[in-house]
């Protein structure tokens, strides 16, 4: 592949144009969250890459995104301080945010889990399960109480990980409608832009059963929209992966094919709309069947699943990728990439045929979110 | 009013770029109120909802932990006093 400067080069007063026949330079950046700290992982050919960090030092660093205006928003907490929010127009100097997501009823706000943009504005999904939306990253940042107030709430129990609202998707063709998961409540719909939310597990072997709310008591670990259609969303659940052609009307089991049911992380390819997964074995392990890493993508919108595994440990691999630490970038070929909790970073540049893996041993990985940068 | 010092731990001082912060204040509370106004992300960091300092938050107030003073954070402040604020670190 032909190479070129990151930016038109200026010889004296003679500026030499990029030739329109090369493709538009970008910069593909990995942003790695972990116990201790964020990692950032850049390359111009998702070859070769830089690595650059800790920043945050010493946080737990959870979440991270960009804005609609394209500043980079990371979430950070600590057990002594509490989490909060950080804002930068460069991935290098971050600004912290003082009026960022914030209960004012006494609950607590234990950790910011992720933050998504969508049109006009963000969201960020925390524990105690709740969402709040800003129109500006540095804030303030206004509880949804059409969610955080809803109805069932009195009977909302946390799962292992806590009470937490840990996705947000949003439909690209209508902004109106959004779906928040919420572990171990369920998947909640707003087809009002937030105003109001309706349970929406139809389908789904209930985890924690409420003597009087049925409509709640899921345990969904995961949740993807298929770019091109958005009645199909995808769903690892704590009991199965399932698939809903409804908007999440409906749900129905289409784990066949996958070697266990139980896992976290689920995403989509936004161009070619290819789903990714990596399954676990059981809630009791929680590591990858056989100690063999294995990314399972689906080409056919969940109707068949098929191993990634070249390139990946298939033995001793006893790890695990929690529910942020799968990513990918949009590119094509599309890149996947993953950290574990053992502190490797796997990638593929060729939509999880192939595997190579960064040099780096970090903390237990939270997330991982890929940026690409046009310059 | 008294000049005193706040000494904040390396965690918090990545939020404010110092690890030490003149502060003029009266009492205590006032003094940390100063600080949580000058860099208003410590705010969350150092307080928890109810308002209260955080469960694994200390402050010392030279070398009196405010949190066991019947004073509490109403302590009267002196030129030239020393305010730290701790954290817990406990664990193998």
């Amino acid at each position: 592949m032909a190479t070129w400067p990151a930016f038109n080069v200026v010889y004296g007063t003679v500026t030499v144009q990029r030739p329109k026949d090369l493709p538009e330079p970008m910069e593909t950046v990995l942003f790695v969250g972990t116990e201790k700290g964020a990692f950032l992982m850049r390359s111009q050919d998702r070859t070769r890459w830089a690595i650059e960090g800790p920043l945050f030092k010493g946080w737990k660093v959870t979440a991270a995104a960009r804005a609609p205006d394209g500043r980079f928003v990371a979430a950070s907490a600590s057990h002594v301080y509490g989490p909060m929010l950080h804002v930068s127009d460069n991935l290098q100097t971050w600004q912290a945010v003082a009026d960022g997501p914030r209960y004012l009823d006494g609950r607590k706000l234990q950790q910011i889990w992720t933050v998504v943009p969508v049109a006009g504005g963000m969201y960020a999904g925390v524990a105690e399960a709740g969402l709040f939306f800003t129109n500006d990253p540095m804030g303030p940042w206004q509880p949804v109480p059409g969610l955080n107030d809803h109805p069932t709430r009195v009977a909302w129990q946390p799962g292992l990980g806590g009470l937490c609202a840990h996705v947000l998707l949003h439909n690209p063709r209508n902004t109106d409608q959004l779906w928040c998961g919420i572990s171990a409540v369920g998947v909640f719909r707003s087809d009002d832009a937030g105003e109001t939310w309706q349970p929406k597990n139809r389908g789904i072997p209930v985890a924690i059963e409420d003597k009087e709310h049925k409509e709640i008591g899921f345990c969904v670990h995961g949740l993807a929209l298929d770019p091109h259609n958005p009645a199909i969303l995808y769903r690892q659940d704590h009991l199965g992966m399932f698939r809903s052609t409804d908007g999440g009307d409906t749900w129905h089991d289409n784990s066949a094919g996958l070697p266990a049911n139980f896992g976290f992380p689920i995403v989509t390819d936004p161009t070619t709309g290819t789903v990714y997964a990596y399954p676990l074995q059981s809630d009791e392990y929680r590591l990858p069947p056989g100690g063999a890493m294995a990314v399972y993508r689906s080409r056919d919108q969940g109707l068949t699943w098929t191993a990634c595994r070249e390139g990946l440990m298939q033995k001793g691999a006893w790890t695990t990728v929690l529910r942020g630490a799968l990513s990918v970038d949009g590119q094509s070929p599309c890149g996947v990439y993953l950290g574990t909790t053992s502190g490797t970073v796997h990638y593929s540049i060729d939509g999880g045929d192939t595997w190579q893996h960064q040099h780096v041993l970090l903390p237990r990985i939270l997330c991982v979110e890929v940026f690409t940068i046009r310059e | 009013m008294p000049r005193v010092t706040v000494y904040l731990p390396s965690l918090l001082a990545n939020l404010t770029g110092e690890r030490t912060v003149p502060v003029t204040a009266e009492s205590v509370g006032e003094a940390l109120k100063v600080l949580t106004t000058c860099h208003p992300a410590l705010l969350q960091a150092i307080f928890d909802e109810s308002g209260a300092l955080r469960e694994h938050v200390l402050c010392f107030h030279n070398k009196e932990n405010t949190r066991w003073h019947v004073r509490g954070l109403q302590r009267q402040l002196r030129p030239g006093d020393r305010l730290t604020l701790l954290q817990a670190v406990a664990g193998g």
